[in-house]
């Protein structure tokens, strides 16, 4: 059957689009690689997060806002579609400051993007709290934390469960699948795009390449930016504990299984998606620090994933001027971004109207003039 | 429960411990997971995150089913640890999230 | 940063492959470091046979032969650390990292390693399994070997493998034996053998101590059931009854104690978390890590004992020795004329016992549709209590591998580290996607391979 479009990457970027896209009426098929293969939608931290965010871009933080609003139709949505609980929640969060310093930097960075934004100045809401007045928050909190910005926006889900759903609703609606089905080359051909795998040629109307890191090679081939590299994170997760009624950090939080999920570093490992003694260590010992009852706690996961960073570190929506009807859809907030990119992403890729509706985001950015 | 075989060598000495806060002797050749299997058999062992009642299944570190509280420290695995004199071991029969 | 430890050979494992490898290695004057779990060496087989706890008369021969071997460890000059627990495994420069935890947390760098850290028994789900009064029957042989402890109820036994029947023999010597032996291997493992009758031959001693033992439980009275297809144990806090079908029929008989066993397979995780290469290897009906003739896995690592492929005790302790010959040669950097003797004859030994062992692998087979026809509810995943059901409901959602299967279940995530539920997982996905256990592949493992605390972490990393 005649295919509208073709998505490559059947990760948590790639499954929102899909998603969207069915759910307007397209017919859709993902393709996707072996399960083995690099995928940050298996490794990330579950954040549905604004704080930080646009530093530098005030348009990401506006997305990220938008994002976060439509995020709690989204999960229910998908939850009724489904039956998975997403155990999305979002009362809030903390960004944790360990020393006077980072509080400083902090502050300083978030009043700068409020200066920068007018809708920013406006519903952007944070406050800084000092370690006494956070205890109420995150109770427990270690003696030697100097505080954190605390923020109403913030939440968090289960990115695994969201995924599920992605994938269990995306089905539902009659997308095809094709998992270990990797995209060896990719090209416009007679008015229509070709995805060349070991499986043979896989045809449809349009392309969307939603690769992760994987846009590196494939981008390229139809004039999109394949300017995406990796940045690794570590985290590791404790056995589960009591639930404790407590706000979310990037630094820790409880999952709604009970674990303390502890992450995550940002180092430049080239694609080795590994663990390292050290790295564990050091965040064991930031665990500790936070909250000194987690002494105790047996660590029963550990693991490496690769964002995937774009050179700006914001988003890329790119629209092929090469290759009309191709896109290119990088984030390395995949998860904040699920409700946007099912949503209005969906919709604008639908439209044809990427560069019009979201310029900021688009690939030329990056094109050093010659 | 089990017990100690009449065939059993004399070659164990005693310890003490403390199982739920009471006091037993058993042979310090045994693991604390094999002392509770002794004292008060598999029944009552642990309770686990989804309310089921648990007990050691293999006794060799792979399947941690035989977490216990030992000197106060939550979720040992039980087959790993050898008793000691004076140790104290609290059952999880209520689970952990009492 | 924390400083690592230095040893220029580091063994993991004190069961007969590691002892004769730490032996071998310090009669030729070099002197490894071995971890282990136990308090004292032994491993699996050996377990407490220092300070044995009971007579020979009740364990048999097999215990004992360990003796001598236990001794030579206890002689030799190896720095043994019993008690402790490699949690971490990683690769580093030549050779390898490992976290320790001796009491509490340490770093190691060792030049070469030798991993024997064994097998494990099988994971093998069936209704109730999880219900306390379930328990294998290597953990019922490791409570008499710790301290002669006996069940003070009549068990049943039921599954498949020479443990299976060891121990019930075991129990018939010490006045205990069991109110019932239910075999479940597959029924047409007969017709299998009669057709390998060369595979019979090389196996004879097995197959006569396997009849031998069987005569001497019917002689005692105890009912060996052969044929049995179903097993389930039922109760509310703990069993109280067993169900089983033999012959077409279920039966249901009231019992406390159930103790099982579906055969050993190699402990998967640390070789797993260096991504060392496995294949399924259809007669152990195992996932094998991959080395060579002389049980290389890299250039200065090597796999011996069960953790490389179930080959019995007394070849466990044939593949350390040789293991050690490997390390020497590697340590003297050329071919060691005075070790190719000794080498060719362990070579020889070896696989002669491996030929034989085939026979214990066709007459132990476990049926290969067993998890399918399991009731739905049937846990897979103990430690997140993920079920069949839930597992083939995930599989139809799109989850197409054992990795994204455990993202969308949380099958495998728990503290066991998916050892008892890996096997079956991948089955499941072989069956349904009609794939090989190779395409399928295994959870991609990382540590902690064992248990560690994040204090005990912490304290390291502010020394
Ligand atoms: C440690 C860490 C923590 C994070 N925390 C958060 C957080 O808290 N909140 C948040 O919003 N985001 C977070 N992120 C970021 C988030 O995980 C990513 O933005 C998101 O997962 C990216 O999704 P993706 O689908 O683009 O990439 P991936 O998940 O990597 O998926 C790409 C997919 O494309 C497939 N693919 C690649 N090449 C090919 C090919 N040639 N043919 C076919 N298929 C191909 C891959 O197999 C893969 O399935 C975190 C990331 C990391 C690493
Ligand atoms: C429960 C059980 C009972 C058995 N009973 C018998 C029997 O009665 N007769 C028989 O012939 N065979 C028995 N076997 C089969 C057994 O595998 C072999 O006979 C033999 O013990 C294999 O020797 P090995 O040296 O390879 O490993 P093992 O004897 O298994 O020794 C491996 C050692 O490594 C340690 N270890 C593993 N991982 C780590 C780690 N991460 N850190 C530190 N230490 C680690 C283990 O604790 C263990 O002490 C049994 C197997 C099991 C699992
Ligand atoms: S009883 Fe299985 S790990 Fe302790």
């Amino acid at each position: 059957m005649r295919q509208d479009f073709l998505i490559v990457g059947g990760g948590v970027v790639g499954m929102a689009v899909a998603y969207g896209l069915a759910r307007a009426g397209q017919r859709v098929t993902v393709l996707d690689e072996r399960d083995d293969a690099l995928r940050a939608s298996r490794g990330n931290a579950g954040l549905t997060w604004v704080q930080g965010k646009g530093i530098g871009m005030p348009r990401y933080a506006e997305l990220s806002l938008d994002a976060v609003q439509a995020w709690p139709a989204f999960a229910e949505e998908l939850q009724a579609r489904t039956g998975v609980d997403l155990q999305y929640e979002r009362r809030g969060g903390v960004d944790l400051c360990l020393d006077a310093d980072e509080a400083e930097t902090r502050q300083a960075e978030y009043r700068t993007l409020q200066t920068v934004s007018p809708r920013l100045a406006r519903e952007f809401e944070w406050q800084y709290l000092h370690r006494d007045e956070l205890l109420e928050h995150l109770p427990g909190l270690g003696e030697r934390v100097h505080g954190g910005t605390w923020s109403p926006h913030d939440g968090h889900c289960n990115p695994l469960y969201l995924l599920r759903a992605l994938y269990a609703a995306s089905l539902d609606l009659g997308v095809t699948l094709h998992p270990a089905t990797p995209v060896q080359s990719v090209a416009r051909r007679a008015g229509r795009f070709v995805a060349t795998t070991p499986r043979g040629d896989i045809e449809a109307e349009r392309i969307v390449i939603a690769a992760g890191l994987g846009a590196q090679t494939l981008a390229p081939m139809l004039g999109l930016s394949g300017a995406v590299r990796p940045l690794r994170g570590q985290i590791i997760v404790t056995e589960r504990l009591p639930l404790i009624d407590q706000l979310p950090t990037p630094q820790i939080r409880q999952t709604a299984s009970g674990g303390y999920l502890i992450g995550d570093t940002h180092e430049d490992a080239g694609f080795d998606k590994g663990v390292t003694l050290n790295m564990v260590n050091a965040l064991a010992a930031k665990a500790v620090r936070i909250f000194p009852r987690l002494s105790q706690a047996r660590l029963v996961r550990a693991w490496g994933a690769l964002r995937v960073m774009t050179p700006d570190g914001n988003p890329l929506y790119e629209a092929s001027k090469a290759c009309p009807g191709a896109y290119n859809i990088n984030c390395h907030s995949g998860i904040t971004l699920a409700a946007f990119h099912a949503g209005d992403l969906a919709r604008a890729i639908l439209d044809d109207c990427l560069s019009q509706d979201f310029p900021q985001f688009s690939g030329e950015r990056f094109h050093v003039p010659a | 429960m089990f017990r100690r075989s009449p065939h059993a060598c004399q070659t164990a000495s005693q310890v003490q411990i403390r199982v739920d806060g009471i006091a037993v002797s058993v042979p310090d050749t045994l693991s604390v997971a094999a002392a509770v299997l002794q004292v008060h058999g598999w029944q009552g062992y642990r309770r686990h995150h989804d309310g089921s009642p648990r007990a050691p299944l293999c006794l060799m570190g792979s399947c941690h089913d035989c977490l216990i509280t030992v000197d106060g420290q939550p979720n040992r695995q039980g087959c790993l640890v050898p008793v000691a004199e004076g140790m104290q071991v609290e059952r999880q029969g209520g689970g952990r999230h009492d | 940063m924390i400083e690592s430890r230095h040893a220029d050979i580091a063994i993991i494992g004190a069961g007969p492959a590691g002892m004769a490898a730490a032996v071998r290695l310090a009669e030729a004057g070099v002197h490894p470091v071995l971890f282990d779990l136990n308090a004292t060496p032994g491993g699996q087989i050996y377990r407490q046979l220092g300070n044995p706890q009971v007579g020979a008369g009740v364990m048999g021969e097999e215990y004992q032969h360990g003796r001598s071997l236990v001794e030579a460890f206890a002689r030799a000059d190896i720095d043994y650390r019993p008690l402790s627990r490699v949690w971490w495994i990683g690769r580093k420069g030549t050779g390898y990292d490992l976290g320790v935890v001796q009491h509490r947390a340490q770093s190691w760098h060792a030049e070469r390693l030798i991993l024997a850290s064994g097998a494990m028994e099988r994971g093998w789900p069936f209704p109730g399994w999880q219900l306390p009064g379930v328990m294998t029957a290597g953990a019922a042989q490791i409570l008499l070997k710790q301290g002669a402890l006996l069940p003070g109820v009549s068990p049943v036994l039921a599954g498949s493998g020479p443990l299976l029947y060891l121990l019930a023999w075991q129990y018939l010597q010490a006045g205990q034996p069991p109110a019932l032996v239910l075999d479940l291997a597959s029924a047409s493992r007969y017709r299998a053998l009669l057709r390998q009758p060369r595979r019979a031959w090389h196996g004879r001693n097995y197959l006569l101590k396997g009849v031998r033992m069987i005569a001497a439980l019917r002689r005692a009275g105890v009912p060996v059931l052969l044929g049995v297809d179903g097993i389930q144990a039922e109760g509310r806090e703990a069993v109280e009854r067993v169900r089983y079908r033999h012959r077409g029929h279920w039966k249901t008989l009231p019992a406390a104690l159930l103790l099982t066993h579906f055969g050993v397979v190699p402990e998967p995780q640390l070789a797993r978390s260096l991504a060392i290469p496995h294949r399924w290897e259809t007669g152990q009906q195992a996932f094998l890590p991959e080395r060579s003739e002389v049980l290389a896995v890299e250039e200065r690592l090597w796999v011996a004992g069960d953790g490389g492929g179930i080959g019995g005790a007394i070849n466990a302790e044939r593949e350390g020795r040789l293991a050690a010959l490997e390390v020497l040669q590697s340590l003297a950097g050329k071919a060691q004329d005075g070790l190719a003797r000794e080498r060719a004859a362990l070579q020889r030994a070896r696989r002669r016992d491996l030929e034989a062992r085939r026979l214990l692998e066709t007459l132990f087979r476990l049926p290969g549709d067993w998890l399918e026809v399991q009731p739905e509810d049937t846990l897979v995943c103990r430690c997140e209590s993920v079920s069949r059901g839930e597992v083939e409901r995930a599989i139809t959602q799109g989850a197409a591998g054992p990795n994204q299967l455990k993202a969308f279940t949380r099958c495998g995530m728990g503290p066991c580290q998916g050892r008892q539920c890996g096997e079956s997982v991948a089955r499941l996905l072989a069956h349904r996607t009609a794939q090989s256990m190779d395409a399928i592949g295994y959870y991609h493992i990382r540590p902690p391979v064992h248990s560690v605390t994040l204090g005990e972490l912490a304290a390291q990393q502010e020394t």
